[in-house]
């Protein structure tokens, strides 16, 4: 009862809604783009161009064994610095995209633009660890025996090894994802407004700490839920293929 | 790109104004680390064991428990713990053990999975022979069980603990004066350095997580060779 005597007024909870709805954004924009250039960066480490190869993994140890606070740091103060001031200038004026019909489109703040691009460089790199980690258990044999039908690198690898990649990758992959989403929290740091930085605001002015966590933590138990939900609906639709590995 | 201003804040990053003041920086986050590592490896063992041997509602009410903590972020546990322990324990707590109880946790949840893995992942077999020589099922979980599980799991202990001490960063967000805090707090006093600041601080995590990583591949290629 003194709970619900106690709860948040309806503002707040907008407050709360806005932040949960500017984590879904920087989320859904932060997933695609790391897979993309997870799966590039894996590619480039399992073989190709030598340089490249070593390129890549240095990538993935030098942003998985560093904080990403620490890297968000860099992207929000320091990256700027090492731009010109024209582009420094751009970035932090405010913009909009006119769209057909009459649309009009604003672009982010520099806070959620250096927030994407951090969150998403960290992520890259357990991403490609994943993906490479799927490309790695496709037996060898199906490899040798696609070439043996006849098959290019480039279709062996479109029409036997992906396939059966992501599949095998698809439960770490999901979990990636899930990291993406409870990481987003670290972006409140750089003062990119999203539901722990809600949070916080809630909570320094109307003192109803409990409450102001609370909701937070439910919104990303929920979202939590629904990824490992889909996770366990992709493993029945798209179950590892058969065959020894 | 000018590090001067690194040379000019060397000590204070390195272990804040020890001995004149409160430990900080670097030193301070190792503090943090080595503390949060021990305890969340006895969370680990403790709920992992747990998981793998209880029944009923215990084993329910655990994993869900177990599953609440990775389902949130870091960051909201730390808030938590930081808000909550001082009303619970009724005493004023220092945001440094507010911050290590929450990467315990977190760490131990985490751990928890992979030692009850590792449990079941021994043969049927390791406990019955245990159980035919008179041992009670506490003494094979001890004597028989464990060392074998935990030599599998070493890795991913080590894993764990790399992902903790970037995760000590996180008491930045409050107030605790560990590296990361006060890599930013040089950084709001000089203002015109930033990206030689932030790289350097990054370079230092590096050098420690890559160390431990380095560590893990280490022993688990050990393991491999000691099973052949």
């Amino acid at each position: 009862m003194v709970l619900l005597n106690n709860f948040l007024k309806p503002e707040y909870l907008g407050w709360l809604w806005n932040g949960f709805l500017v984590t879904l954004e920087i989320s859904a924009l932060v997933i695609p783009l790391a897979t993309l250039l997870g799966f590039v960066v894996a590619v480039l480490r399992n073989g190709s161009p030598r340089g490249a190869g070593v390129a890549a993994t240095a990538f993935v140890a030098v942003f998985r064994n560093s904080p990403l606070l620490v890297q968000l740091f860099f992207w929000y103060f320091g990256a700027p610095m090492l731009l010109p001031e024209a582009w420094r200038e751009w970035l932090n004026a405010t913009h909009t995209a006119e769209l057909p019909w009459g649309l009009a489109v604003e672009w982010p703040s520099y806070e959620f633009i250096s927030g994407a691009v951090g969150l998403t460089l960290y992520s890259t790199a357990y991403v490609s660890e994943e993906i490479r980690a799927g490309l790695k258990g496709v037996a060898a044999s199906q490899r040798q025996a696609a070439e043996a039908l006849g098959m290019r690198a480039s279709q062996v690898f479109r029409h036997v090894l992906l396939p059966q990649a992501v599949r095998i990758a698809l439960p770490p992959l999901m979990g990636q994802y899930m990291n993406i989403v409870k990481n987003s929290s670290l972006t409140m740091a750089i003062g990119v407004m999203e539901i722990s930085y809600a949070a916080r605001q809630v909570e320094t002015v109307s003192f109803k700490t409990f409450q102001a966590y609370a909701v937070a933590t439910l919104f990303y138990v929920l979202t939590i839920a629904f990824i490992e939900a889909l996770t366990q609906i992709a493993r029945l639709r798209f179950p590892p293929l058969g065959g020894r590995r | 790109m000018n590090f001067s201003v690194i040379t000019g804040n060397l000590a204070y990053l390195l272990w804040g104004t020890w001995p004149n003041g409160p430990l900080g920086g670097a030193a301070l986050t190792l503090l943090l680390s080595v503390g949060s590592a021990i305890a969340s490896a006895v969370f680990g063992l403790m709920w992992g064991v747990s998981l793998a041997v209880a029944r009923g509602p215990f084993k329910l009410v655990l994993t869900g428990l177990v599953g609440f903590l990775r389902a949130i972020p870091v960051l909201m546990l730390i808030f938590w713990t930081y808000f909550l322990m001082p009303i619970a324990l009724g005493i004023d707590v220092p945001g440094i053990l507010s911050v290590m109880a929450a990467l315990s946790l977190i760490g131990g949840a985490y751990l928890a999975n992979s030692v009850c893995a590792g449990i079941q992942g021994i043969g049927k077999g390791q406990w019955e022979a245990g159980l035919s020589i008179g041992f009670t099922r506490a003494q094979v979980l001890q004597h028989v069980v464990l060392p074998q599980a935990l030599r599998m799991m070493a890795p991913s202990f080590i894993n764990q603990w790399v992902s903790l001490i970037k995760d000590t960063s996180l008491a930045y967000i409050v107030g605790v004066g560990e590296l990361s805090f006060l890599a930013a707090q040089v950084n709001s006093r000089t203002m015109v350095y930033p990206a030689e600041i932030f790289l350097f601080v990054g370079f230092i995590y590096f050098i420690i997580c890559s160390t431990l990583d380095l560590a893990a591949v280490r022993v688990a290629r050990q393991f491999q060779a000691a099973e052949r």
